[in-house]
């Protein structure tokens, strides 16, 4: 039996995805995931990574 | 939970089971079909199965009975009574008992295993639900609530929370643009830009000039003060002229009033005032104050107010001319320190009106009068000058308010800029993560209903194949929430099968359903448990039912089937399905006493062999047995290749009829490729003739008549031998022509011979030969 819910296993695919698309670092979306799925993942939770991700993006 | 295989089923005292009954798992078969006539216990074993996984026993539900828990327990029993044990392979056990409450428990929980129940009357409630019932009974696959809630608080950001202060960022940088050119503008445009211009604007010291103007303040503010001082002087310098002649007319009064009364009449009013201040203090002196003498001491009082009376006038004049010396005295003073004040402020004007703070090219007053007397008329010299001071302070305050208001517009410009940079620059970043969100999880669900509907097409497509009704869909309706529709395609048009499917194919469609979606949640770890289902299912369609389910019973667990469906009972006897993963048990008549009886339905020809392999066969028995496997082998031949048979009513062919239908022809023809498995696993055919089995069977086939069927007197000439050999050369045949695990051969794809699943068993020729 998995132990991973539909949102649990959706949610890892939309990390996944961020990621590839340089959109969140690594980090950031290993923190992300859990709240993600569990539809705790606030305005502010979503903003900070995505600002972080484009500040590195920037310095590239 | 365990995920061995299962080995023992136990019930005690469960519905039907009023006696303890147990059902053995054959091993490595992992499809158990439960056979029995109605009412012969097949429910309480799918009941003790959901007792064990659910703690419930589903088949009391919605019969309007309300809490079923009472009904549980079999007559005369009570609940506490009950228990369902399972013994797995592994040697674990799993016992489920009910608890004082009514709760079932099972212990240990862990093994508790995973049981999905579809009963026959289930069979349509996904299809008939509701679609937001039809969402709920498969939500667990598809249910993201979670991410949704999440993808809402990012939209929310986006739109709420970023648009909206980006459109206000903007309203904010038009604004001050506007504050910024009209200053420009009014500045008279100059170069290059006006955001350049306001850049150096706002970058000159304004600390000169707030100086210059707490200059001027201050020097306003001395000169206010003298200003107040003519008028002053005039008010007090008149006051002393009045106190003067004031004074001057009560001395002439005083003194005037003091000559008509007697020279000493002053004197004389001192000591009697005196005396009237000394009676109060002693009211009854011994003697006069002044003589000592006692005479007239008791009226001295009188007397003196008396005398005092007389000399009032006087007392008048006297206490008027003090009072206006005294104010004389007062109004000098006033006037002197008036003009003290005035010469104080002068000096501190002077003062201000040389701080170097002062504006260089300010109008400035001539020389400061070193007399106070002359400052009303010095005033009024230079009353010209102090409106030119307040327009250089008036000057001066614009400017700084000026460039303040400037530099706070471009301040709020820049910081607005700035926030329009950021949100742009974030923004698209958002949005993108959002549109993922979104892609992915339409993708997910979407993915996950395409998977279930193409499972149940594929199932749907085993029961009815090339009816092209295997375009099964299942949608989230965009429109609602946890809502899910049921589609087909069904003349072209998507539609909705209840409309359009027969109640038949409603049924299987309801439980390929079931049996897709119970694959999909861990199979490997689920029992699935099918009660009596295929008494939904119309007669043509229930072999290739049977057919799925034996192939998808191999991704579960376990899967127990219940069935009163003769004909698969008959189908097993003769070995024509295949039977490789299955295990076949039959439920006798349900007695009150016994309670669930259990007997293993044997196929036939294991019967035979059985019979074949007993210390001392019974040679009728023996030749009754292989007398109807031979009929049976030879129907098949006999149907495969169209060998004429002549037709009776009811069609009870005896081997009279069948063994001379196989002609010449075809028996020199028929062979049998017998799968052999090789030592190192490879695969290779024997082939075995049937001919000779034909023609000895046709030569000894008599036997069978003799001794299996009836009384017969010639038997008693028969050695049993002879009826044995009729048996074995059956067995031959049957061994050389089905297989017990795959059945018949009856599968003709490759063109050119019969084969049985997996191909255990190829049988030549494909074609009768003409």
């Amino acid at each position: 039996m998995s132990a991973e819910t539909p949102s649990e296993k959706l949610a890892r695919k939309i990390i996944e995805r961020l990621i590839r698309e340089g959109l969140i670092t690594e980090r950031a979306g290993a923190k992300m995931l859990p709240k993600l799925a569990d539809g705790t993942l606030q305005a502010e939770d979503w903003r900070l990574p995505l600002e972080l991700g484009n500040t590195k993006a920037r310095k590239r | 939970m365990s995920v061995a295989a299962l080995k023992q089923l136990s019930i005690q005292y469960l519905r039907g089971a009023v006696a303890p009954f147990s059902l053995t798992f054959e091993k490595a078969k992992k499809l158990t079909v439960v056979y029995g006539e109605n009412a012969a216990g097949k429910s309480t074993i799918c009941d003790a199965l959901e007792f064990l996984g659910k703690g419930q026993v589903g088949s009391l539900e919605n019969r309007g009975l309300g809490k079923t828990g009472r009904y549980w327990p079999s007559s005369g029993k009570k609940l506490s009574d009950v228990s369902v044990t399972l013994q797995t392979a592994d040697g674990a056990v799993c016992k489920a008992m009910v608890l004082k409450g009514g709760d079932v428990v099972v212990q240990p929980p862990e093994l508790r295993p995973r049981v999905e129940v579809l009963r026959k009357r289930q069979i349509l409630a996904l299809i008939e639900a509701t679609p937001a019932n039809r969402y709920e009974a498969i939500k667990r696959f598809i249910d993201v609530s979670g991410v949704e809630d999440s993808e809402a608080h990012l939209r929310t950001l986006i739109v709420k929370d970023l648009k909206s202060g980006r459109d206000q960022a903007v309203a904010r940088i038009d604004e001050n643009a506007k504050t910024i050119r009209d200053f420009w503008e009014s500045a008279g445009k100059p170069k290059p830009d006006p955001f350049s211009w306001a850049e150096s604007e706002c970058k000159r010291d304004l600390t000169a000039v707030a100086l210059e103007v707490a200059a001027l303040t201050a020097l306003q503010t001395a000169y206010t003060r003298l200003l107040e001082y003519p008028q002053l002087l005039k008010s007090k310098s008149d006051s002393l002229d009045a106190a003067r002649k004031s004074n001057t007319a009560a001395e002439g009064q005083a003194s005037t009033a003091a000559h008509s009364i007697a020279k000493d009449a002053s004197e004389i009013v001192s000591v009697l005032e005196a005396a009237r201040v000394y009676l109060k203090k002693v009211p009854s002196p011994a003697g006069c104050p002044v003589c000592e003498s006692s005479e007239k001491v008791a009226k001295l009082s009188e007397r003196i107010e008396e005398r005092l009376g007389g000399f009032s006038a006087l007392r008048t004049a006297r206490a008027a001319m003090e009072a206006a010396a005294k104010a004389l005295q007062q109004a000098e003073s006033q006037f002197e320190s008036c003009c003290e004040n005035a010469s104080r402020n002068l000096a501190e004007f002077e003062k201000r009106l040389a701080h170097s703070d002062l504006p260089d090219d300010l109008s400035k007053p001539s020389k400061i009068p070193s007399d106070i007397s002359y400052l009303p008329s010095w005033l009024t010299s230079i009353a010209h000058v102090p409106p030119e001071w307040k327009k250089a302070e008036n000057d001066r305050s614009e400017k700084k308010t000026f460039t303040e208001t400037l530099r706070k517009a471009l301040e709020t410009w820049r910081t607005n800029t700035q926030a329009q940079k950021e949100i742009d620059a974030l923004l698209p970043r958002l949005e993108k993560a959002l549109e993922i969100a979104e892609e992915e999880r339409r993708q997910f669900t979407d993915g996950i209903l395409a998977g279930i509907a193409g499972e149940v097409g594929r199932l749907y497509e085993i029961v009815h194949p090339g009816e092209g009704l295997n375009k099964i869909s299942l949608q989230l309706d965009s429109g609602k929430r946890a809502s899910l529709d049921l589609g087909t395609i069904f003349g072209g048009q998507n539609t909705s099968p209840q409309a359009y499917f027969s109640d038949s194919h409603l049924d299987t469609l309801g439980l390929c359903i079931f049996v897709a979606l119970s694959s999909l949640d861990g199979p490997e770890n689920t029992t699935l448990v099918l009660d009596d289902v295929l008494a939904s299912v119309d007669e043509p369609h229930v072999e290739r039912v049977i057919e799925m389910l034996y192939s998808e019973a191999a991704k579960f667990r376990h899967t127990v089937i219940t069935t009163h469906y003769r004909p698969w009972k008959e189908k097993y006897r003769w070995g024509w399905l295949k039977n490789g993963q299955c295990q076949f048990v039959e439920l006798t008549k349900w007695t009150t006493q016994a309670g669930l009886t259990l007997i293993r339905s044997v196929p036939d020809v294991d019967r035979l062999r059985q019979l074949l392999a007993e210390s001392s066969p019974d040679p009728q028995l023996v030749c009754a047995k292989a007398g109807v496997i031979l009929e049976a082998a030879l129907d098949f031949l006999t149907l495969q290749y169209g060998c004429q048979v002549a037709r009776k009513l009811g069609g009870d062919y005896t081997l009279g009829d069948l063994l001379p239908a196989i002609d010449k022809g075809l028996r020199t023809a028929l062979r049998v490729d017998v799968l052999a498995t090789t030592g190192t696993g490879g695969k290779s055919y024997n082939t075995i003739s049937l001919k000779p089995m034909l023609d000895e069977l046709a030569r000894i086939a008599q036997v069978r008549n003799v001794v299996g069927c009836h009384f017969n007197e010639l038997s008693f000439a028969l050695l049993d031998s002879d009826g044995l050999a009729f048996g074995q050369q059956v067995l031959k045949l049957i061994e050389a022509l089905a297989d017990e695990d795959a059945g018949w051969p009856r599968q003709g794809k490759s063109g050119e011979y019969w084969a049985t699943a997996g191909e255990t068993r190829k049988l030549y020729p494909y074609k009768k030969p003409t």
